[in-house]
């Protein structure tokens, strides 16, 4: 018996050797709050991150030439100066910008800010294969180029360290590049910085943050700048409070958290479980809301597939959709509606919607007249969806819907890693299904690249109705060389623009997704600014005690 | 002994080949499974893809693939596709984390299990027999995301008597560590008791009339000496044997559930993060890392059943 009690206590104390193991911590000063995010950024190096959850953090951490107003709502999407003095020149036809940077900034790190560290930034993000890499490589003379390893430098920037003047050269106008200079991964980065990702040891940056002490998959520090308050840029604040975001990757611990005062902030990209929100909505009143998102979420209709290449299909699939009961399935996070660009957006239409009122039932009868009248009555149809709640449930409401009005529809339900790249591939030849758009910069443009005839590609295609309207393509063509700061100038014609996409039923828009602004108690709730392209912004962040 | 050692040794490395390769096979059989265009995000184009599938080696064959990822794997350098951490770093960090739930809850079940089974068996028939019998089928039915949510819920949140999640290294704070795993472990534990008592249960009431036995009580030994020093630790024999498959699978990463309602962040969350995610390297290091478990604990209780039974031979 003493024998096999003394192999076993060997063995527990091998078992036990790891537990002891362990790392050390992270430490701060200062007020810190705990932000709680279900998923974990994808990467923390801003060269690499495009998700929200990166963004959050990055956009405060990597000022570049220049970044969006600290405010909320219409306010908040506007860009404004940051390391640039002030906004582009923009010459040549609108295929030249000459920026001019800021004298006597430094880095984190306590290195001098330089022009050159623009055309490293870029570069960097190209050889890095950032996710929207597309806006530099698209637009930037010479960035194609370097790319594909047949240039060492985008020949389409040149940058003056004495002067501080950076002139870049466009391949054509785009009036959005602005907007694209505005990304956290164009935020500057010393030239210093390894060609190598750098995730677990973000880079030094520019701004009122830095990021640290980051566990993979468990949390990062998000911690004030020490040295950016005495080189603070007029409208980007210092910040209040250090930020710790801990992953929790089931939602509806992190409410509770938030809810019971052990966490601070709710990521704005999770959703408050429906289970939930009842106690959320009568406990935490005065600490939850739920703030609008461009983010439109709609049914793709393929236009080059039977039956939606017929146009009463399509209305009749409009006037049926129920989007009271979309809504409800988010947990009535979704304000109804038929236009593509989302109300928050310069070029919303205001007029009434073309097939009903969507925020009232759908029309039914009208629709099932519609699929009798075209002859599709019992026309087989598949809906695509991803896995993950609620748009599965969004998948089979929709279904239920076409089944009523006359078609014979049936699910396809794959993986959510995997739902984009699969009906992006053109010869998947989806018919129809779930697709959403979460703005990558407040720009009507940027919306309306998924319907322009002239991206539809074999893979990675985001025009999955494979729309190829002439009117449509020549509108954008001729939209698209107008400056962000002068959309207003071209609102109307946006304005019709999207109905017209709305008359002709090329797209089952139901809504627009609404995100919870939801804190704690020690959080100064009414400060908090919710910003519109990247959610809670950290600086706004303070403390009621 | 070096017989077992040679055999062992082999058989591990043949587990862990055909694991891995079935692994990686059953990611390249998923459809559109190609991992460039996930990296590569909804607007990238086609040079991107391009370029992603040169960087990471995609557009090799597929068993050049399968070689570098091994190959990256013994040398340490292997990184997630989706976040580009090392994942073995990672599992080095989380496994000291899915190593105390598994020594807590696996020490908890096995205690419990030989303590219940025992006193059922001993009162077989009776009204102790049947209130154990019927706790433990509770035990096995509930649910451990069910059981662990309503235990963070009342106990954690509500009633604030155990921190809700959360792990807290020992060596920062021993009694901090105490606390956060309490709950976990009884979480993941009750199914196993459940399990383990009806086993042992069943074994004792087998061995109970056996001839050994029945020599035992004709050599005059008292009937507590007969249960504990005979009966009982014959019917350890099976219950050593599922504990280490168990314990090897919890430490493995199987205890996706517990670690995720507690937001432990130990392998299993790792593992369900990472299934989730597609991320082929890091299900690869964990599926192998399991199977290793596994057969290293397996081999350890074949030691162990030796010891308890001499017939045995290695």
């Amino acid at each position: 018996m003493t024998r096999y009690l003394r192999s076993i206590g060997a063995v527990l104390v091998a078992l036990v050797l790891p537990v002891v193991m362990g790392a050390c911590g992270s430490s701060s000063s200062g007020p810190t709050v705990t932000v709680v995010q279900g998923t974990a950024p994808d990467y923390l190096d801003p060269s690499q991150g495009y998700t929200t959850q990166a963004a959050n953090s990055s956009w405060v951490s990597y000022l570049g030439l220049y970044t969006y107003a600290h405010a909320s709502a219409t306010a908040g999407g506007q860009v404004i100066p940051a390391i640039a003095t002030a906004p582009p020149k923009v010459t040549g036809g609108g295929k030249t910008y000459t920026i001019t940077i800021r004298k006597g900034l430094k880095y984190s790190n306590g290195e001098a800010v330089k022009a050159s560290d623009f055309l490293f930034t870029i570069e960097r993000a190209i050889k890095l294969n950032w996710g929207g890499a597309a806006y530099f490589t698209g637009n930037i003379a010479g960035a194609t180029d370097y790319s594909k390893g047949k240039s060492n430098t985008i020949t389409g920037i040149s940058a003056n360290d004495a002067t501080g003047q950076i002139v870049i050269h466009l391949t054509a106008p785009y009036g959005a590049f602005e907007n694209v200079l505005a990304f956290p991964s164009a935020g500057l980065l010393p030239s210093t910085t390894p060609m190598t990702p750098q995730d677990t040891s973000p880079p030094s940056g520019f701004g009122p943050y830095e990021i640290k002490n980051v566990v993979p998959n468990q949390g990062y520090d998000v911690s004030l700048n020490p040295s950016y308050a005495s080189q603070a840029i007029p409208g980007v604040p210092a910040g209040h409070v250090n930020i710790h975001v801990k992953i929790e990757t089931n939602t509806t611990t992190e409410a509770e958290d938030v809810l019971n005062n052990s966490a601070d902030v709710f990521d704005w990209g999770d959703t408050v479980p429906p289970s939930l929100l009842p106690q959320v909505q009568s406990q935490a009143a005065s600490r939850y809301a739920s703030e609008p998102t461009a983010l439109v979420l709609y049914f793709f209709m393929n236009i080059k597939e039977k039956p939606f290449d017929n146009i009463l299909a399509r209305k009749a699939v409009i006037m049926a959709l129920d989007r009271n009961a979309l809504s409800r399935l988010d947990s009535g996070n979704i304000t109804p509606g038929c236009y593509f660009l989302p109300p928050t957006l310069v070029g919303h239409p205001s007029t009434p919607c073309p097939y009903g009122d969507p925020s009232k039932s759908p029309n039914i009868a009208a629709a099932k007249k519609l699929v009798a009248e075209a002859g599709l009555t019992g026309y087989p149809v598949t809906v695509w969806g991803e896995e993950r709640q609620p748009r599965k449930e969004y998948i089979d409401n929709y279904a239920a819907t076409l089944n009523e009005i006359g078609f014979k529809a049936t699910t396809k339900i794959i993986a959510s890693t995997q739902y984009f790249p699969t009906i992006g591939t053109l010869k998947s030849h989806p018919q129809t299904g779930f697709a959403d758009w979460q703005q990558d910069f407040p720009n009507p443009f940027d919306f309306y690249l998924l319907v322009d005839g002239s991206g539809i590609s074999q893979v990675n295609n985001e025009n999955f109705g494979e729309i190829n309207d002439p009117f449509i393509n020549s509108e954008i063509k001729a939209l698209t060389p107008v400056l962000s700061s002068q959309l207003s100038s071209v609102a109307s014609r946006w304005e019709k623009l999207d109905e017209y996409v709305a008359k002709k039923a090329y797209l089952g828009v139901f809504g627009y997704e609404k995100v919870p602004k939801f804190t704690s108690t020690r959080i100064n709730f009414s400060q908090a600014i919710f910003h519109p392209v990247y959610g809670l912004d950290y600086t706004s962040l303070t403390l009621t005690k | 002994m070096g017989r077992f050692v040679v055999r062992r040794v082999a058989s591990t490395i043949g587990v862990l080949i055909a694991i891995s390769i079935f692994t990686f096979l059953i990611f390249q059989a998923i459809p559109n499974g190609d991992p460039a265009l996930r990296l590569a995000g909804r607007t990238a184009t086609q040079t991107q893809i391009e370029a992603i599938r040169h960087t990471w080696g995609f557009d090799k064959p597929i068993y050049i693939q399968y070689l570098r990822t091994m190959e990256k794997i013994f040398d340490g350098s292997v990184v997630s596709y989706n976040q580009g951490f090392n994942v073995e770093e990672e599992i080095r960090r989380d496994l000291p984390v899915t190593a105390s739930l598994a020594l807590g809850a696996g020490f908890i079940w096995l205690a419990l299990g030989i303590v219940f089974g025992a006193l059922s068996a001993w009162r077989a028939g009776r009204w102790l027999d049947r209130g154990l019998t019927v706790l433990s089928m509770i035990g096995v039915s509930m649910p451990v995301f069910f059981l662990g949510a309503v235990l963070a819920y009342y106990v954690g949140d509500k009633w604030g008597v155990l921190p809700p999640g959360d792990y807290v290294k020992l060596t920062e704070d021993p009694w901090g560590w105490l606390e956060h795993l309490v709950m976990p472990w009884f979480a993941l534990s009750v199914l196993f008791i459940g399990v383990y008592s009806r086993v042992l249960r069943s074994t004792i009431l087998d061995n109970i009339n056996d001839d050994y036995v029945r020599t035992a009580r004709a050599k005059g030994l008292s009937e507590r000496q007969v249960m504990i020093r005979h009966v009982l630790r014959n019917s350890l024999i099976p219950i050593i044997s599922l504990w280490g498959l168990d314990f090897a699978s919890v430490i493995g990463g199987g205890a996706i559930l517990t670690e995720s309602v507690f937001n432990l962040h130990g392998v299993g969350q790792y593992a369900a993060q990472s299934v989730q995610a597609l991320d082929i390297p890091s299900v690869l290091v964990i599926t192998m890392f399991g199977a290793f478990t596994v057969v290293l604990l397996s081999a350890i209780v074949d030691v162990v059943y030796a010891a308890l039974d001499p017939r045995i031979r290695l």
